[in-house]
């Protein structure tokens, strides 16, 4: 079992990274929502920060499985 | 005993029987009890016309005294009940929400801050139920960790909850 995009824990890191820590009682239940696509909550995420999302990307988890 | 049939000397064929309205009379006395119960329920007491009458009145600016008790309402509640309510009401002349951006109330992008959400939505009974939160999920979120390919910002995260609880 590995790392995947588009998870709840994959949605969980962007969530609390872009909202911040602290906000995790509003980031765990935003990461339970079944998104679409990584795509469409990003867009969520931009619209509600006003700034880019922050958390891994799928770089990085294309460099861990090289690894 | 044979039932049915016409009958000369029944009341419905007696022609000095039948009122005005129909029938042997009944009808006569509903449609005036009717007609008193409908007058009795009109709001000023008056009968039919009448109101009229005084609301022309009303409005030329006669005095008209009532008992109605929608124009003498007697107080129910107290003053700090009715404050406490209306701390509650949003003024006509806010700014309508729908101009709000989305994440307002939350310390995080444009709005206001999370100091415009009611006192009772941010008390220490609501801290709590975060810490709950944390306990139920915090297991799943550690095994998470050692998922090859985890981001370090996830990691950060799941040492970040588990430091709350400790």
């Amino acid at each position: 079992m590995k790392w995947v995009e588009n998870s709840f824990f994959d949605h969980l890191d962007k969530f609390a990274s872009s909202l911040g820590f602290e906000n995790y009682e509003i980031a765990i239940p935003l990461s339970m929502v079944p998104w679409a696509s990584p795509q469409d909550r990003d867009i969520f995420i931009m619209s509600i920060t006003g700034a880019e999302v922050k958390g891994g990307t799928p770089d990085t988890f294309k460099y861990a499985e090289a690894k | 005993m044979v039932s049915g049939g016409f009958r000369p000397k029944a009341s419905q064929n007696n022609p000095a029987k039948v009122s005005a309205t129909g029938g042997d009379g009944q009808s006569g006395r509903f449609v005036a009890e009717k007609f008193a119960k409908a007058t009795q329920l009109r709001p000023s007491g008056f009968a039919q016309g009448e109101n009229t009458a005084m609301a022309q009145q009303i409005s030329e600016g006669g005095n008209v005294a009532t008992t109605a008790s929608a124009a003498n309402p007697q107080p129910r509640m107290s003053a700090d009940v009715m404050n406490s309510f209306m701390s509650e009401i949003v003024p006509i002349d806010a700014e309508p929400t729908e101009y709000l951006p989305i994440s307002d109330g939350v310390d995080v992008g444009r709005g206001r801050g999370s100091d415009v959400i009611s006192p009772r939505l941010t008390s220490a009974i609501n801290q709590s139920e975060g810490i709950d939160i944390i306990k139920r999920y915090l297991p799943d979120i550690m095994n998470a960790t050692r998922l090859p390919g985890a981001p370090d910002s996830y990691k950060r995260f799941a040492n970040y909850l588990k430091a709350q609880i400790l």
